[in-house]
């Protein structure tokens, strides 16, 4: 065999190979286009099929054509993988003949060399190297050092902010509270209390306000008291009975759910009006629920431009005064990232009547009085909270109570309603929660209850210990507690409903089948109800976990249920309100709608319920 | 056929490789009971003992007899069958590991790490190529380095890379030793064979990234040869250390150079020195400027330093500890994402964020001190680097250099003198 013949052999291999490889490449890349466009659990048919089996769930036919596409598509799709895997060896094969070949053809075809000629003269390449290596080096070393000035320190910057967290309660307060002096014509009584204020319970208020400061034998390690350093404003605290008479707090009265007011409308309608006092938009958005105090109501709303405290006229929806939350001192450029169903103005605010107090994600506490004069604003540090915070205030005796249940540990706070300044605040073992509290009394006393993961506990208002605690709860737990026969009623989503006597911390009864995942229980007259997420009401008996009935409607509760008149008033999600009976037995009395979303917890006062939906704040009144 | 041709054919074929690569994908569960049992997930043995000394007897056989074809038998075609058995079996057949290269990682985190135990294999497989070298010149590199092999096979019209370019270039694989000493030291990571650019080649699976980087450095080897053993080979510095004092390596002619210059364009590599035989011109100024390049090596070492202390930080960041410490304070809602395994995996252990925070915060100062010392190698490197360059030794006639010749054999081919 001659050279020639070889060349032509070698030639015409390195042809056949390459052409092969040409066409396995083809193939390939065509089934890439094809498993890349067509992803066989994204097809359309399959979810046609899956939707239909959620509307038809005992369909076994409708199971088993969905089970035949599965496995076709499936099939398909192992089929397509063998075709890629074998290709590609294919592929390869061919590569590495055609790389002989081609290699085997190109030794043949080589000429004998030339003498090479040095083009390059080696000195000036010497002194070419020298100036490229000293600006290479100097570029590499400049490079690296402004690279590290870029450095986002996020470790330090946690470290920054935990000791911001830590010392801010041991700082001097004088250096992170604004303190504003307070409008010598603060009212000493509500203009809209109907009976004169008990003044027993007021000395007791007073008596408490006085020792507030903790006794050393109940100070704990995990318990942090701070001695206050600016004077007190000498105001009355509001009596049980004021308090029972307004709705001053997320869920009314003591965060309960059980309000005292009469004559609530049961029917409405908002298209023509009817029953409908009047309706109001707010500037920003927030899922914040009102909060009535005499003639006014109070909400929030906030979005990446600010943050802002509503006080609306409460006969007519006018808006009285706007506070804004700016310029406090340690509150950060930016709100932290929160999601859109939870948003920057979560919490509900609170009001003693004298002082009306909101908390909004960035962790910024804020106090106006009752004319819209800011008192004091504080940051507690940014709560590390992936959706964001929305556990509300309660005040009672002089005191803001906060549950600050955050990723980076979680603790409750007690503040000077009147300066913002920490009374007492206590360490929690619990892990992040979005609950806010809830007073209880127990053996005569008041106690503030909380719940998050894993338990639920009752602290002193006085000095913060931790009077018990039972570990029971679980998740992420949203719905606050509800206190009511003696018993405290937890709750949440995959965790269970718990009555606990928290006189002896004993768990009283149990139950999972109906879990709420946001909406918190409420009890009255010897009832508990539940309203889940997912549409489903439903009524136990308090004292033995009996249930008494359940009703199911098309959308879930997020707003939780109240009571009052001896209805249970339940905003469901699709802004319909559901009015029963509180009775064992499922009495449906109305079910008006706000023709718009509804997420937010109804507040009530004497002859008018005020319901927030999504986009407007209503007030509805016989 | 022209060369382009096969340029074009040769592209096309490390494209469609690409795309099978690519389709790599999960599958998820069957979302019905249909009774199959999912099968739990099992962790692959790990390879025999026996085997493993079984690769290193054949990595023995392959480097002894590279060397016997490059300095014995002169015979480049010896040497190119060896390049394809290790492309075959270290490359194909072992899927690139064990390799030499990667094994600098073991050494270093044998050396720091009390509790980890290095393999017998592993450290043949450092040890090998550097004493071979030592004797014999980088014959590991001409027949024995599946990495160096599948470029080998892939230069098609090398191109003369200029003496300024090489010698700068020539300085990041100290940077890339320098870091992948550092990262194995501090129990970072195995950066050398995370971003192997041909591993994904060799077991047929890679990231997209790597595929398109395994991609890309053939490309480039078509016209730049072994673009990856000359400007990035961490392990390359070891040998190019050692094959300066290599005992016997090998030559251009089996005899005397008759100065035909046949060999001047025979190696891919830039490798062949040329005769010097006159002094520099401007010796004196030479001599100057090697002195003073001679003294800023100190400078350049303190700038290195320095530049080491200020980067700690973000060298720090690879570290999977300070990684997820970071990652969970910049964006806490990560806790709850189900998707990701590091922080779901954290979350399952039941340590606290705090404790976590602790150990970034401590394995960051076990990055301040040893980026000091990588900021004053690299800064030792430049700064020789440069001082070398001013100065000239005498030759008589042209031979491999022999820190950069990888002792392929190519030139001896083009030799016309007979032994």
């Amino acid at each position: 065999m001659d050279i020639k013949q070889k060349l032509q052999i070698w030639l015409n291999t390195s042809i056949v190979s390459g052409i092969f490889c040409l066409v396995v490449a083809i193939l390939l890349i065509f089934n890439f286009w094809q498993v890349s466009s067509h992803n066989p659990l994204e097809s359309e048919a399959l979810n046609v099929l899956v939707e239909r089996l959620s509307q038809e769930p005992r369909n076994d036919e409708l199971k088993q054509e969905i089970r035949n596409l599965d496995l076709l598509a499936r099939k398909a799709y192992f089929n397509s993988q063998w075709q890629v895997k074998t290709g590609t060896y294919l592929l390869l094969f061919g590569a590495i003949i055609f790389a002989i070949a081609l290699r085997f053809y190109t030794t043949l075809k080589s000429k004998i060399e030339q003498p090479g000629q040095q083009v390059e003269n080696e000195q000036l390449a010497r002194v070419l190297s020298q100036k490229w290596l000293i600006w290479f080096g100097a570029g590499v070393l400049v490079l690296a050092v402004t690279a590290s000035f870029f450095t986002v320190d996020h470790l330090e910057s946690y470290s920054a902010t935990s000791a911001e967290q830590t010392e801010k309660p041991e700082g001097t307060p004088e250096e992170n509270i604004q303190v504003v002096q307070v409008k010598k014509d603060v009212p000493e009584k509500q203009e809209t209390v109907e009976e004169e204020p008990n003044t027993t319970e007021n000395k007791e208020n007073i008596e408490q306000e006085k020792v507030v400061q903790p006794s050393p034998e109940l100070v704990k390690e995990e318990v942090v008291t701070t001695q206050p350093k600016v004077q007190q404003p000498s105001v009355n605290a509001p009596s049980d009975r004021d308090i029972k008479n307004n709705s001053n707090s997320f869920r009314g009265a003591f965060g309960n759910g059980v309000s005292t007011a009469t004559n609530i409308p049961v029917s409405w309608d908002v298209a023509n009006g009817q029953n409908v006092k009047w309706k109001t938009t707010l500037p920003k958005h927030g899922y914040n629920s009102p909060v009535i105090w005499g003639d006014k109501v109070f909400l929030t709303g906030a979005d990446q431009q600010g943050q802002e405290l509503y006080c609306l006229d409460k006969n007519s929806g006018k808006m009285l005064w706007v506070g804004q939350a700016t310029n406090v001192p340690g509150a950060p450029e930016k709100p932290p990232k929160v999601t859109e169903d939870t948003g920057l103005a979560a919490p509900s605010v609170t009001t003693d009547g004298n002082y009306v107090v909101a908390i909004f994600g960035t962790g910024t506490i804020i106090c106006f009085d009752m004319e819209g004069n800011k008192v004091w604003a504080r940051n507690l540090g940014v709560p590390d909270n992936h959706y964001g915070h929305s556990s509300s205030l309660l005040t009672y005796a002089n005191k803001i109570f906060v549950q600050y249940d955050t990723n980076r540990g979680s603790k409750v706070m007690a503040l000077f309603i009147s300066s913002g300044e920490t009374i007492w605040e206590t360490k929690r073992t619990s892990n992040i929660s979005w609950a806010s509290p809830v007073l209880a009394e127990v053996a005569g006393k008041k106690q503030l209850v909380l719940t998050a993961d894993p338990n639920v506990a009752g602290y002193d208002i006085d000095t913060g210990k931790e009077l018990w605690s039972v570990d029971c709860m679980m998740g992420e737990v949203g719905p606050s507690v509800a206190f009511g026969e003696g018993l405290v009623f937890a709750s949440n989503e995959y965790a269970r409903l718990v009555a606990i006597d928290p006189t002896t911390s004993e768990i009283k009864w149990e139950d999972d089948e109906y879990l709420p995942e946001v909406a918190s229980p409420v009890v009255t007259n010897g009832l508990l109800f539940i309203a889940t997420s997912y549409g489903v009401l439903v009524c136990y008996d308090a004292l033995n976990g009996e249930k008494q009935w359940e009703e199911e409607y098309n959308a879930g509760f997020y707003g939780s249920p109240v009571i009052a008149e001896n209805k249970l008033f339940a905003l469901d999600m699709d802004g319909i309100m559901h009015i029963l009976e509180v009775s064992r037995d499922a009495k449906v009395i109305g079910t008006p709608e706000l023709g718009e979303e509804g997420f937010t917890t109804p507040a009530f006062a004497n002859g008018i319920i005020i319901v927030r939906g999504n986009q407007n704040l209503f007030c509805f009144g016989n | 056929m022209k060369k382009t041709t096969y340029i074009f054919l040769a592209f096309l074929f490390l494209l469609t490789t690409f795309t099978s690569f690519s389709q790599e994908q999960r599958f998820p569960k069957p979302e019905f009971e249909t009774g199959y049992v999912q099968p739990s997930p099992e962790t692959p043995e790990p390879r025999t003992a026996s085997m493993e000394l079984v690769d290193v007897a054949i990595l023995l056989l392959v480097i002894s007899l590279a060397s016997y074809f490059a300095i014995r038998r002169r015979s480049r075609t010896g040497i190119l069958g060896l390049t394809l058995f290790t492309l075959l079996y270290f490359g194909f057949y072992r899927n690139g590991c064990i390799c030499s290269i990667g094994a600098i990682q073991n050494i270093t985190l044998a050396f720091t790490d009390p509790t980890y135990a290095i393999s017998i294999s592993a450290l043949l497989f450092f040890l090998i190529p550097l004493i071979y070298t030592l004797l014999f010149g980088r014959t590991f590199c001409a027949g024995a380095c599946p990495l160096g092999a599948i470029q080998d096979l892939v230069i098609i019209q090398p191109i003369s890379i200029p003496r300024w370019l090489r010698k700068t270039l020539g300085i990041i694989p100290f940077i890339y030793l320098g870091l992948a000493v550092l990262y194995a030291a501090t129990g970072t990571d195995f950066i050398i064979c995370r971003y192997d650019p041909f591993i994904g080649i060799f077991r047929m699976d890679a990231e997209f990234h790597m595929v398109i980087l395994g991609i890309a450095f053939l490309l480039m080897g078509m016209f730049v040869a072994r673009p990856y053993c000359r400007f990035l080979c961490p392990y390359g510095v070891l040998l190019n250390w050692m094959s300066r004092f290599s005992k016997w390596h090998l030559s251009i002619t089996p005899s005397k150079c008759i100065q035909c210059k046949l060999c001047t364009t025979s190696c891919p590599f830039d490798a062949i020195d040329f005769p010097i035989q006159e002094k520099p011109a401007n010796s004196r100024s030479n001599v100057r400027k090697f002195i003073l390049y001679a003294l800023l090596i100190p400078v350049w070492m303190v700038a290195g330093s320095f530049v080491g202390m200020k980067l700690h930080k973000n060298l720090a960041k690879a570290h999977p500890d300070v990684y997820l410490a970071e990652l969970l304070i910049s964006q806490p809602e990560l806790i709850h994402d189900e998707d990701n395994i590091d922080v779901q995996t954290f979350m399952a252990s039941g340590k606290p964020l705090e404790a976590l925070i602790e150990e970034a915060k401590a394995k960051r100062e076990d990055f301040y001190m040893g980026s000091i010392i990588l900021g004053a190698f690299i800064g030792l490197v430049i700064g020789s680097t440069i001082m070398n360059q001013v100065v000239f030794r005498r030759r008589e006639i042209y031979q491999p250099n022999r820190a950069d010749c990888f002792s392929c054999g190519r030139c001896m081919d083009y030799c016309p003198v007979e032994k």
